[in-house]
């Protein structure tokens, strides 16, 4: 964890705004008092980008912490805040599902059929999470096996200062 | 119960240098009476998600007093919200709740519990710093000053007449000139205002 807060903090990120799962709580936790970024809990992750992108808006460099299923929640709020105004949010988002998909063989890119979204032991977030961000127009990285999460997570960051756009990268393992 | 009017005149009479946030009904009136680079307005549907917009500015800008017009319609999509001002401990931030019961830019459907719903009692039961709650012009006006100057987080819970705005667009017909741009370009002018006006 040291070295995503060290990440963030040389990125200039000032606030990270979200809601915490599983593999994001040991951030969540280690943001609650950290010296220089703030944290901003919210109740439902549509906020996050609204937040974010006044957060911007005013001058600060918010990064938005969701997990995948909050993602799917959060549509019409991204596209009309931060895509529409072509703010450079970062988004780290969690990716619930993943490990079932990969131990079943499968991957995003497979034919979403009603069989395979019914399957009791698949979590279909996983197979809905990159489609989506590719029909909204958010590129992404996925982030898994021997990647770096820190290095990718940076080099999100950049990618989203650079474009003028909310950039994500998909966390498909742990932090650490 | 107030018209819009007269609950936009009195604000535009005590502004001095806060952020306006608008939405929906507010968006068109506020426009044709306000022309401030530190106007926004968030108009482009994300319905729902202009007081949490308002509130990243505010904690953004703490020198700033950031103000959000918002409606019922919108208020209820997010109520959520209420408890992230709050825990975000956020103090110059005013979120104006204009109730007029009823979609108006649809036609004046309903919203759900239409006339039911005391937002100023919900803000207190949250957590704001200070509610109010308004159904006559006269004691709205002699209150904004207080309600623009003190500490908050605060709710103003305003009982409004329906009016007749239609859907807002962005573009050259529109009178506010915060609608006459993209909203990518007027984020950028309205970051550039905030950095200038330091």
């Amino acid at each position: 964890m040291t070295e995503i807060l060290h990440t963030l903090v040389a990125a200039g990120i000032t606030h990270v705004v979200g809601l915490p799962d599983n593999t994001s709580a040991p951030l969540f936790d280690a943001l609650s008092d950290h010296l220089w970024i703030r944290l901003v809990t919210v109740t439902r992750e549509g906020e996050a980008f609204a937040i974010a992108s006044g957060l911007w808006l005013g001058g600060a460099s918010p990064l938005v912490v969701i997990q995948n299923t909050g993602l799917l929640e959060s549509g019409d709020s991204l596209r009309g805040t931060a895509v529409r105004m072509g703010a450079p949010i970062p988004i780290l988002v969690t990716g619930r599902g993943y490990s079932k998909m990969k131990k079943a063989g499968l991957a995003p890119s497979d034919p979403r059929e009603r069989d395979l979204l019914t399957r009791r032991d698949i979590d279909s977030v996983a197979l809905l999470t990159e489609p989506t961000l590719e029909a909204w127009g958010v590129p992404f990285e996925r982030c898994e096996g021997e990647d770096d999460p820190s290095a990718v997570l940076a080099r999100t960051i950049e990618s989203a200062l650079s474009t003028e756009r909310p950039t994500a990268v998909v966390m498909a393992r742990g932090f650490t | 119960m107030l018209t819009r009017a007269q609950v936009l005149d009195p604000l535009i009479q005590h502004r001095t240098d806060e952020i306006v946030v608008t939405t929906m009904g507010a968006t068109r009136p506020w426009g044709r009476i306000s022309d401030s680079d530190l106007d926004f307005a968030s108009a482009d549907s994300a319905m729902g998600h202009a007081a949490d917009l308002a509130l990243g500015i505010a904690l953004a800008r703490p020198d700033r007093t950031v103000v959000c017009l918002n409606g019922d319609g919108s208020m209820l999509m997010t109520l959520g919200t209420l408890a992230t001002v709050v825990g975000s401990e956020v103090t110059n931030y005013v979120l104006f709740v204009m109730d007029n019961g009823v979609f108006e830019i649809t036609g004046h459907q309903s919203v759900a519990g239409s006339g039911q719903i005391d937002y100023a009692a919900m803000a207190q039961a949250t957590g704001f710093q200070r509610v109010f709650f308004f159904e006559d012009a006269r004691s709205y006006a002699e209150s904004v000053g207080e309600i623009l100057t003190q500490p908050g987080p605060t709710l103003v819970h305003l009982l409004v007449e329906p009016g007749s705005e239609g859907p807002i667009s962005r573009d050259d017909r529109e009178k506010g000139r915060y609608l006459r741009t993209s909203l990518a370009d007027w984020s950028r002018i309205f970051k550039a205002a905030l950095e200038t006006k330091d």
